[in-house]
Order: C-alpha cells, then structure tokens, then sequence
C-alpha cells in the first residue's frame, strides 16, 4: 500500500513540477524535448498538450498525431473534424470506443475532469490545424476553378464576409500565393493569446478565429486553390 | 475466494488436462539459468528470484527499426535489464518504400525470410548477448498471408536468436493453426491478450485463453495484466489457475471497465501482489514490464521509474 500512495504523490507532483516548469520559458530537466518538441510559447496550449501526453493519447495517437500502429489517424478523423469546442471529442473520451475490430478498444477517460479532457480536445485541434496548414502550404498552389471557388466562398465565408464591402478588391491586392495564406491563416487573426479585458471581451474576434481555425483544420488542397482562384477574381 | 469461483467454471477433465500440458511444458521454461548469456553470469534483472524484463515497445520515443537496434541494447543497459522481449521490426529489414506497394513490400519480406541465413540472426544475437541480454521471446505479428514455411523461417530464426518462444496478439483462429509450429522447433507460442470483449476470436479473458491453451502443449500464455485488468478480469485468480501454462506477464497497470493506462499504483492492476505471488511460489514466468501511460519524462526514465517500483514490490 505504502509503495502505491508514495508513488501516487511522487508521480502526481512530478507531473505538476514539470508542467509548471514547461509552462515557463526554459525545458526543464528531465522534460523529453526529444519526443515532446520544446516547450510552446503559449502556457495554455503546453497545458493543453502535457495533458494530452500525460493521459497517454500519445502512445497511440503520436503527440503531433502522426499514429502509432492500429489507433486511426485523428488528422483525418470525420469526428475531430465536425468537432465544435470539444463537444463530440470530449464525448468520445469519456465514453471510449467499446466495441472495435481492431485489436485494442480506445479505453474511456470517465475518471478524468472536464477541464483536463477539453484540453485533450484543444491539443488536438491545435495539432491537426499545424499539420493541415504545413501540408497546404508545401509546395506550388495547384490551378483552381473559381466558380467551385464562388460556390466554396458562399458556403463557407459569406456568413462573415462579403467580396463587395470587406473583401472588395482582394484580387488586385495579393497574389495567389498571399491568398491562400490569408485563407488560411489571416493575419488578423494571426495575434498572440492574450488575457487583457479588452480581448476577452472582443466575442467578435474570438468566434471569427474559432471559425477560421475549424475551417483551417477541414480544408482540402482543392478546395484552398478553388477559393484562392475565385478571390483572384474579385478586383 | 475468485480462485475457487473460477477453478468451478471448468470441468475436471479440461483442468487435469492444462495441467499436465504445462508441466510437460515447464522444462522448457525457466528463463534464467540457461538465458541467453555467453558468460553464465546471473542475469543482471533477476530480482529476488523474479526474472525482470522489457517489452521495449514501450521506450515509445525510440522507433521499432534495426538501425535503433544499438540504443535499444544501450537504454536496457542503462536500466539495469537483463532480459528483452523482442519484436520482429528490431531485426529484420523494411522493404516499404516510396514507389513500392504493399504487396511487393510484403512478397520481399516473405522471401528474405525464407532466406535470411542463421548467421544473420547469430549476428544480431551477439549484439545482445555482448551486453549480456538474453532475448526471451521473439515478437511477431502473424495472421493468414504468412505461409507455412515463412512461419517455420520466424522459429527458427528466433531460435537462433536465443528465444525460448515466439509472442503474438493473434486471435484464436490463428492460434489454432500456430499451435503446430512451435513444437518442430522446441519452442513456445505465447498468446498475448487484449481488452477487446466486442470480438469473439480475440484473446481477452480467461475463457478465450483456455482455448487458446487448449490448443497445443506449446502454447503459453503472455498475460498482459494491464489489458486483463481492463477487461475487468482477475489478474491473480488467472495466475493461480494457469501459472504453469504461463511463460511471462507483460506488466502495466490500467483501470478497469476500459478504463485508460495509469502509472504504477494507479490504476487498478494488482501489481504488487502479482510480483509477491511469483516470487513466493518461485514461478519460472518472466515479468516484461511495459508501459502506456503518458509521461513527460524520457521513456528510458520512466522504465528506470517503473522498475524501481516493482524491486521495491519483490524486496
């Protein structure tokens, strides 16, 4: 029993030593920068990824989401994609998944608390957008059919933008290249995490990034070069 | 007692019969005085008469490949361990390439298995042997594109490897068709479960692993306490029953009900008094020790974590 709860204190404060540490700007000892990468610069987005490391999602998911062996790929998961702020992955842990053909079911995290859960949700989003944005960017924009474009645009963007107030003339202003990063990535968007009122308040602002993110991470190369091709049209 | 309850599920006939297939199958057994070792030394992770070894898939931070074959050897080292449970992706060569299809990759496989020569394995073997680690078993994963002759190729290449069995997480049908194999070689069939109850050909609990044993003298159980645990079954009761059919536990600790891998201690696994049970009735069975929770440590300080906690289990 003695070796149990001493163990228990030894790992539990061994776990919260580092992660405080992480969360500074240094790797702390012991801290495995070989498989973890260096600390991020956002504290809450290391918190997010130490949990998903720390509960084991890791070892058979990869902490970038590159799988090991049987687990699916969550970089292309039809339910991380249709994810909205946890609301289906953070189901999913709780409930596991019981019943499977492959070898080892996906244990359940009941016991786990919903604040650690939902940032296993987070790191995922956060890697899959990461990847998904390196892979679109590698390499030429392939050509793109505008009118998918047009269709992909009032589908996807014209809730909050227009190509005749906001987006007038975007086509003279950037080249194909600049386009899809701005698809991908606007700049205006692009700003570090901050906990001043004045950006906790700004609900505008944070429910744009949060559509821009799900868009980032559900983007297909087409449909990146179709919107880039149509917005080439609009001068 | 759960021993008792479960002794009365099985017949007379069936449990006479288990028995007696594994103390035919004892001698081939214990693992420490003939190891693998050139020197006849005692193995450097016999701990208090328990036989400690790794099942490296969990240094997860070391891919599974031949070139990390050397920092495999030099971390078991650095842990103080003497005895490996080898996986097939240590030391045979990859043909999946760029350009090259699955089948392709699958058909050069196949035929450098069938002609990979003793002396390649003798080779590999030295290398562990060179830093005093005896290979245990051989792991492979083998299903219904294995032909014949490619399965008698991976016995006899683990036997030249110094390993008393070969281990897979096959089902039961291919466990029925395996059971022929190991005994042409003088060898073992360890059968490793999973926590997967939704499939009935699958090894899970102590029902499927009774057929399993049932199948051939040769087949062994490799009983992963951290998925018997979760498929909520009684890690003890099964090592009370079947210790004889057992040639090693893969031990981790994970919650019931499903539930995900913990740290030692943590989870519901009754590590402890699974080490004490072996090492008070001086059972043959090896302990690989593995792990999949998570951790922010290097995986070679996480093994050195858990192998500390399980010799203070056996001090």
């Amino acid at each position: 029993m003695s070796h149990r709860s001493s163990h228990v204190l030894l790992a539990g404060g061994a776990l919260l030593m580092t992660a405080s540490l992480a969360a500074q700007s240094g790797t702390p000892p012991g801290y495995n920068v070989e498989f973890l990468g260096p600390p991020l610069a956002d504290p809450v987005m290391q918190y997010n990824k130490e949990s998903y490391v720390a509960y084991g999602c890791a070892y058979c998911h990869g902490v970038n989401l590159v799988p090991r062996g049987e687990a699916p790929d969550l970089r292309q998961s039809a339910l991380v994609g249709a994810d909205v702020d946890g609301s289906l992955i953070v189901k999913a842990l709780r409930a596991g998944f019981p019943t499977t053909t492959k070898l080892s079911p996906m244990p359940q995290y009941a016991d786990v608390s919903e604040r650690q859960l939902h940032a296993i949700a987070a790191w995922i989003h956060y890697a899959r957008q990461r990847d998904r944005y390196a892979s679109l960017v590698r390499g030429a924009l392939p050509p793109g059919d505008p009118a998918a474009g047009r269709a992909s645009f009032q589908d996807a963007c014209s809730a909050c933008h227009s190509v005749e107030r906001d987006l007038a003339g975007i086509g003279r202003k950037y080249d194909a290249a600049a386009l899809r990063d701005q698809i991908l990535e606007p700049a205006g968007l692009r700003r570090a995490p901050s906990f001043t009122l004045e950006r906790l308040r700004d609900a505008r602002a944070r429910d744009g990034q949060g559509r821009h993110q799900r868009l980032l991470e559900n983007y297909s190369p087409a449909q990146v070069a179709h919107l880039a091709a149509y917005l080439q049209t609009v001068r | 007692m759960a021993v008792a309850r479960e002794a009365a599920m099985y017949g007379r006939r069936e449990f006479g019969r288990l028995v007696l297939s594994g103390l035919a199958a004892l001698p081939a057994l214990a693992p420490w005085p003939a190891g693998a070792q050139a020197t006849g030394a005692p193995n450097r992770s016999l701990v208090n008469g328990v036989q400690f070894g790794l099942q490296p898939f969990c240094y997860h931070d070391l891919p599974m490949i031949p070139e990390n074959r050397g920092r495999l050897i030099e971390r078991l080292v650095q842990n103080g361990l003497g005895m490996v449970e080898l996986h097939a992706t240590w030391v045979e060569p990859r043909f999946a390439a760029p350009g090259v299809s699955a089948r392709d990759a699958r058909e050069q496989l196949r035929h450098w298995r069938l002609t990979a020569s003793p002396e390649f394995y003798r080779a590999v073997r030295r290398e562990f042997d060179n830093a005093g680690i005896a290979i245990f078993t051989y792991y492979v994963n083998i299903n219904d594109s294995h032909t014949d002759a490619e399965i008698d190729a991976m016995f006899a290449g683990a036997k030249v490897l110094g390993a008393r069995g070969c281990v897979g997480s096959q089902g039961l049908r291919v466990t029925e068709r395996l059971a022929a194999f190991p005994g042409r070689h003088g060898m073992f069939m360890g059968v490793h479960n999973h926590a997967n109850l939704s499939d009935p050909d699958a090894l899970n609990n102590e029902a499927s692993f009774v057929k399993a044993l049932s199948f051939s003298p040769h087949v062994m159980a490799t009983l992963d306490t951290r998925h018997y645990t979760a498929a909520n079954g009684d890690c003890l009761a099964f090592l009370a029953r079947h210790h004889a059919r057992t040639s090693s536990i893969h031990l981790g600790d994970r919650k019931r009900n499903n539930g995900r891998s913990t740290p030692f201690g943590e989870g519901d696994a009754p590590i402890i008094e699974i080490l004490r049970m072996i090492r008070d009735n001086a059972w043959p069975i090896v302990v690989l020790l593995e792990f999949e929770h998570g951790t922010l440590r290097r995986s070679v300080d996480e093994v050195q974590l858990i192998f500390d906690y399980c010799k203070r289990a056996v001090a």
